[in-house]
């Protein structure tokens, strides 16, 4: 399974924003097995393969946070784009372990 | 030709108008309207000729019946008339905060508004997200309630404060709204969550990384700009994207930077640093701030933003650029702030102010006709034309002729 991560927008362009990072890549040849069951576990809990491609952000927001998922098995893909704030819990979730795999 | 329309109970009241207006002698009227429908008797005349009119200020929804059912240059009329009213009343408002300002006969206008002290409605909530992606969090300190110790939470229970009094104060708005909006503030979202942003509703804060960043409540214009893009979703709905898009961002940093010029006492433009976010970024940073308005692109190393047209940045990323090209605007505005001279809430303030507000500012408006705008109001508010120069050519400076 391969996974890219990317952030962007927030409030600017500055030292330390995650959209001035280049997008995470993550295969999961690369991962130890208990990480791949814990990645497994927030697709499922997230229903990644089953939200919606693109979430707009709540109208009138700003200075948000956007978000690219694109994850690919060998059976599928599906590419999910969503902003700040993100109200799934379990979609949360997903997006703070990938964050923390864009600090490594 | 027709140049206002004018509305009163008898025609005798339209007489003082025309004295008070430059040419009385050249102010013809026309009836064209004698009954509104049934909610009463009015008289509705059409002044010919004028190009600096004094206007008789209708009730709105006069001239809003008026913009839809009238004969073409009626609508016209009744639109300009609609335009220049949200000016004046915005006028009239900045006139009630400092009595002493400069008043011409053109702002002698009839006010049917009282502002008064009762009408302040400040109400502030902090929640804490407790570092979890979850919204709103926990209640941590209401209106009135002690500083908690917290700095996240007192900066941000001050920062809603002050915002509000500068929105009261210097343009007697009352609240986000106008009507008194609570003002929500949420702390602590994300683990090392580096951002702040506006959710439509709410202001909510991270405590930055750490290493690069530190807690985005530490810089009160930070909150002056989450606030004001309610303000600016209210009055003028800009669209997050390219130039309308860049022109929401730089209206969030002007008045994050007048909010931080209020609680220095009012800061002269000349003596203001005009620099967002300052105090943002740990010492392990190269830069000083998120944005400077006077000089964009010198904030910190590998800052891109642009202060002048030839440098547009045309992109896809950042909703077509609307954090990078807001630099353009927000040079244009230090400009004209700077040239006006004193505190920038003064006249460069109120003039931009009384732009957002402007039924012909759409939503989807381009640097140039958010200019041309700016350079209306400014002689609408400040008749005698230094203002309007100073705006045209701060405008000018960026590449933008109007």
């Amino acid at each position: 399974m391969r996974i890219r991560f990317e952030t962007e927008g927030g409030i600017g362009d500055f030292p330390g924003s995650p959209a001035r990072n280049k997008p995470t890549l993550i295969d999961t040849d690369d991962l130890p097995p208990r990480e791949i069951e814990e990645l497994d576990r927030l697709l499922m809990a997230a229903g990644f393969f089953d939200l919606p491609a693109v979430s707009e952000p709540p109208r009138g927001a700003a200075d948000y946070f956007r978000y690219t998922i694109s994850v690919t098995t060998p059976e599928r893909s599906h590419i999910v784009t969503l902003t700040d704030p993100i109200e799934d819990p379990d979609v949360g979730a997903l997006v703070d372990y990938l964050e923390e795999k864009s600090r490594e | 030709m027709i140049s206002r329309i004018f509305s009163g109970m008898h025609p005798e009241l339209i007489t003082p108008w025309c004295n008070a207006s430059p040419a009385p002698d050249r102010c013809l009227l026309e009836l064209v309207w004698a009954d509104l429908e049934g909610e009463g008797e009015a008289y509705v005349y059409q002044q010919m000729g004028h190009r600096h009119s004094i206007f008789c200020i209708l009730p709105p929804y006069v001239l809003r019946r008026i913009a839809r059912t009238g004969t073409e240059e009626q609508r016209q009329a009744a639109l300009e008339t609609l335009a220049v009213d949200t000016t004046f009343r915005t006028l009239r408002a900045i006139r009630l905060a400092a009595p002493v300002a400069t008043t011409t006969p053109a702002m002698a206008v009839p006010s049917a508004e009282v502002v008064s002290e009762e009408a302040k409605q400040l109400q502030r909530t902090i929640f804490s997200c407790q570092n979890r992606r979850r919204l709103p969090g926990d209640v941590v300190r209401s209106e009135g309630g002690p500083a908690t110790g917290d700095p996240a939470v007192d900066e941000a229970y001050d920062g809603l404060g002050a915002t509000y009094n500068f929105y009261w104060e210097v343009l007697r708005r009352n609240s986000i709204d106008d009507q008194g909006m609570p003002l929500n503030g949420h702390v602590h979202y994300g683990r090392r969550y580096n951002n702040a942003f506006w959710d439509g509703q709410r202001m909510v804060f991270g405590d930055g990384d750490g290493v690069l960043t530190n807690r985005f409540t530490i810089s009160v214009d930070i909150m002056g700009h989450e606030l004001t893009h309610a303000v600016t979703e209210k009055e003028a709905q800009l669209i997050y994207y390219a130039q309308s898009g860049a022109l929401n961002e730089s209206v969030s940093d002007v008045y994050g930077s007048l909010v931080k010029q209020y609680t220095r006492g009012k800061e002269a433009a000349e003596d203001a640093d005009w620099l967002i976010g300052e105090g943002l970024f740990t010492e392990e940073v190269n830069g000083v701030a998120l944005r400077s308005m006077k000089e964009p692109g010198t904030a910190f190393e590998g800052d891109e933003q642009p202060g002048h047209m030839r440098d547009y940045v045309n992109t896809m990323e950042d909703d077509g650029g609307v954090h990078i090209n807001s630099g353009i605007p927000n040079k244009a505005f230090y400009l004209a702030a700077s040239e006006t001279g004193g505190y920038a809430g003064e006249k460069a303030g109120p003039i931009w102010y009384a732009t957002l507000r402007d039924p012909r500012l759409k939503p989807n408006a381009s640097f140039v006709q958010f200019a041309r705008l700016t350079v209306v109001n400014a002689e609408i508010l400040f008749p005698g034309g230094r203002e309007e120069r100073i705006v045209r050519n701060a405008w000018r400076q960026v590449g933008i002729n109007v």
